[in-house]
Parts: C-alpha cells; structure tokens; sequence
C-alpha cells in the first residue's frame, strides 16, 4: 500500500492551515501587536504578557484550576471503579451498559446545563416532587454540574483499556502469589495507566474552559478561563483573548506529552 | 472474600450513583417537556403541548433546519475524506504515521474554545464570510480526526497485500480503495460518521465563535435566549426528540452489527 501515501498531503496541508497557522496568530498575538483585525504597526511588546499578572486573570486561573482539578479527582474516584466493574462483568449486555452512558451526551449540552439550573434553583420543576435547593453560585452547584457533564469521558477509556488487557496477567499474578490489593496495584493500575492519562484530560481540559456551564450555575459572578477567552474576544480585546487562550494551550501540551508518552497513536481517546 | 465482596458492593453503587448523576438532567428535560405550565410547579399537567409548539417557533424550526444540513453534510464530507486520508497515513511508514496522527489528535484533545478561536482567526484572516460555511468548516475540522481513529483500526487489522493483489490483478487505485479497501473496513466508517454526526448536532462551543448575526444552530440559539431569558419548554421537547431519536438509531446500528457479526464474524 506504499504507493497511496500521497492521499496524505492535502490532509497535511489542511491541519497547517487550520492548526499550525492559528497556533503562530496566537503565539505572535501574545508577545506583539499583531492583530487580524485592526490596522496595527507590527511591534513586539510584553503588554498582554503582563496581564498574566492582573488579578481578573489570577482569579480566573485559580478558579480553573479549582474546579477541574476537585472535578477531575472525584471522576477518577467513581470512574475507575465504574470502569473496573464494567470491564470484569461477564454480562451479556456488558456493551448496552457502556452504551447507556454515552446517551445523556447526545442531549444537548446547553439544555442539560439548564436542566442542572432548574434544579439548583429554589422554584422549579423539582417542587413538584416537594424538593426545592437553592444553590446557584455556589461552588456545590459547578461541581456536580460538571461532575455529570464529563464523568462519562473518565469511564470511557479506563474501560476500554481494562476491558482489552489480558485476564492471564491478573490471574499470574495471583498464582505467583501477591495478594489481590497487591495484584491491583502493581498489575492492572500501572496497565490501565494509558486510559487514565487520557480520562484525566478528557475531563480536566473541558472542565478549565467550560464558559456556559459556569456562567448559568455560577450566578454570573464565577469567572473561569474560558469566560475570560469568551468575554475578551467579544469585546475586541483580540490579544488579551490570544494570551489567555495561550496559557490554555500550555497547559494542553503538557498534558499532551503525556498522552503521547502512553497512547502513541490516540487510539484511548474514541 | 469477603474483602472482595465489599469492593464489589461499592463498585455497583458506584455504579448506580454514575447512572443517577447522567440521567438526573435528562430525566428533568423530560419532566419539563411533558408538564404543562412554565411557571406553577404545584402539580404536575401532563401536556404535549410544547411538541406541537416547535413547529410554531419560527426560529427554533430554521435553527434545527440549519444543525441538521450542517451534521449531514459536515458527517458526509468528514467520512469520506477522513477515510481517504487515513488510507493514506495508514501506508505511511511507522515514524511518520506517529507525526500525522499526533497533529491528528491535536483537535480531538484541544479544548473546544481553544479550537473555537483558532477557526475564528484564520477564517477572519482568510476572509471566508462568516455562518453557514465557517460553521460548516469547522464542523468538519473537528470531525475527521474521530473518523481518522475509528478508521485506523480495521485497516491495521486488513491484510496489508490486498491492496496491491487488487492493483496486480489490474484494478486502478481509485478501484482498489472502493471495491477492495472500503467495503472491509465500513463498520469503521459508519462508526465514525455516527461519532461525527453526533458531535456536529450537539455542538456549542466552536459552533459559537461561527456565528454571524442571526444565522443559528440550535445551541447558540438556546444559548442567546437564555441571555433574553425566554426559553420555552418547546426547546426542551425538542431535545427529548433528539435523544429518542438517537437512542432508536443506535439500536438499530447495533441490531446492523451484530447481523454483520453474525454473518461475517466480523468485529466492532
């Protein structure tokens, strides 16, 4: 199949266009005047660099930081063990299980973020079953908001890697004689490590840039980074939004490297 | 054992409160779509009311008409070029298939708004006019790299000389691809145009930083009446249709499947 590596080139072509460009617009945006908009004289400054420092970004950054990470830590602690239990069932309807948790994500995202409002909110339609919280603005409310939204991506590639690994292994382990904690820790973790690495990303990523989920349970006055990206980019303040959303990219490299350092070909993160 | 009987109680309710925690805000969108007042919540009025009235909500109707083409054509568009590129990254050789695919996977783990911008610069700088043609554009960006990975795997698992038995046998390449290549490997294309299709209909984020005055999909639609704060309950109806419906096209993808396993022993 050598000969058909041409099929390749326009692909290539399209992601420079679409990725590789925008990411030099982005980087050229953060440490210079450049703009695609404006006129503008081509200069290179630290002006949007130094509104890394200012306090609306700090804020926005901790609160990222903040929620995607107790987000993130309480996926992994139920998804792993959803993931686990799923992976060793010998049901027959093991598949229609997985399945049933990827249709809550075919509804609509923007309407399940109204759904968790409506029942964070004090009258709504959970009175009818005389249950009324009120709960917007608060840190409870972002957190089990975003809890429901991205547990389903932990648990996917958890599963499909514990589901793929050998059984002989765990099976080896024991017969050699180490205990079944002992066998969990030192056989199927370090084995499933692949589908955690991209489990966290899946999760964490989202969770730092979600802009419609904390602005409707936050009350408005909960800023995350992608409010911050969302609010600048609207507003004109093109290289502040190219800045944020800079810092966002770093922090999606990182955790990129480590993707590729597990999973070399993606094949976790369907 | 009894350890082990422990954990495994936990696993299942575990398991129990996942389930709880996804469905909640489905159940809720159901809820609202079947009760007949907006604003009383002492009893419950079952009505249908709030279907009929998405036929009546002029904007919401062009909106769902706008989703659906984009989904269509950005799911039609993505299958076939995503298949034909990763029949070509699949003859690459191993070190440079490894570069493709990690440009491949930057849109797959890039964060939505992150995407959003860059599509948003490079059209702005390219001068394309913004809504139905960025939208669709970047509904196929962010789709042909699922469609890469779900292909990816069957061709791995394809005999590598089948191509070049059919060009030695006298088929043209074209040929070779739609009549040797492609029949074998479709379960992989059919789930990556299903993965596409759905992504596309749901999208917000990147379908936002697409939008040019009133031209909408149904999520920035929803989304700039929450701001106006007048949302019907018809936008809930709507939804529940949606996922109806695609639970019924999943089961009947599955039901396809597993008579193709049943035929060929063929596997997802």
């Amino acid at each position: 199949m050598k000969s058909i590596y041409k099929l390749v080139l326009p692909y290539l072509f399209w992601l420079f266009l679409l990725i590789v460009i925008p990411s030099i617009f982005i980087i050229l945006a953060t440490i210079s005047t450049f703009h695609i908009f404006n006129d503008y004289d081509f200069r290179l400054t630290l002006d949007s660099l130094r509104f890394l420092q200012d306090s609306i970004f700090l804020n926005a950054f901790r609160n990222s930081i903040k929620y995607a990470g107790i987000t993130t830590l309480i996926c992994f602690v139920i998804g792993y063990p959803v993931a686990y239990y799923f992976a060793r069932s010998e049901s027959k309807n093991k598949t229609l299980y997985v399945a049933l948790l990827i249709v809550p994500i075919w509804s609509n995202m923007i309407v399940r973020i109204i759904a968790w409002e409506n029942i964070f909110k004090p009258v709504s339609i959970i009175n009818l079953f005389n249950l009324s919280f009120d709960l917007i603005g608060r840190d409870s409310a972002i957190i089990i908001a975003m809890v429901s939204m991205y547990l389903p991506f932990m648990i996917f590639p958890i599963y499909a890697v514990l589901d793929k690994m050998d059984d002989a292994l765990v099976e080896a382990s024991r017969d050699l004689g180490a205990s079944a904690s002992q066998t969990f820790f030192k056989v199927t973790l370090p084995l499933s490590l692949g589908g955690i690495v991209s489990g966290v990303i899946m999760t964490l990523l989202p969770a730092m840039t979600a802009f419609a989920l904390p602005e409707r349970l936050g009350g408005g006055t909960i800023i995350l980074l992608g409010n911050l990206i969302e609010k600048e980019i609207f507003r004109g303040s093109f290289n502040i939004a190219a800045t944020v959303s800079f810092v966002v990219m770093i922090v999606m490299l990182g955790l990129f490297m480590l993707i590729i350092r597990f999973d070399k070909e993606g094949e976790t993160l369907l | 054992m009894k350890k082990h009987l422990l954990g495994t109680i936990l696993q299942i309710l575990l398991t129990v409160f996942t389930f709880f925690i996804i469905y909640l805000p489905i159940i809720i969108i159901l809820l609202i779509s079947f009760h007949d007042s907006q604003y009383n919540y002492n009893d419950f009025g079952f009505t249908f009311r709030w279907y009929g009235e998405i036929l009546n909500d002029r904007p919401l109707m062009d909106a769902i008409f706008v989703t659906l083409q984009i989904a269509i054509l950005s799911t039609m568009i993505s299958t076939v070029f995503g298949t034909l590129f990763a029949i070509g990254i699949h003859s690459l050789r191993k070190k440079s298939r490894l570069k493709v695919m990690v440009l491949n996977n930057v849109p797959v783990v890039n964060p939505d708004i992150v995407t959003g911008i860059m599509l948003f610069m490079i059209f702005r700088f390219i001068r394309i006019s913004f809504g139905f043609p960025t939208m669709l554009l970047a509904h196929i960006f962010f789709s042909i790299p699922f469609v890469i990975l779900s292909v990816l795997p069957k061709l791995k698992s394809l005999d590598p000389n089948l191509f070049d038995a059919a060009l030695d046998l006298g088929a043209t390449k074209l040929k070779a691809i739609l009549y040797v290549i492609v029949p074998s490997i479709k379960i992989g294309m059919l789930a990556g145009a299903l993965i596409a299709f759905t992504m596309s209909i749901d999208d917000f984020i990147i379908s936002y930083f697409m939008k040019q005055g009133e031209f909408h999909n149904v999520s920035t639609l929803i989304y700039s009446r929450l701001g106006k704060r007048q949302i019907s309950p018809s936008v809930f109806a709507y939804n529940s249709v949606v996922v109806v419906l695609t639970v019924g096209i999943m089961i009947t993808f599955n039901r396809m499947n597993r008579i193709n396993k049943k035929v060929k022993g063929e596997r997802l």
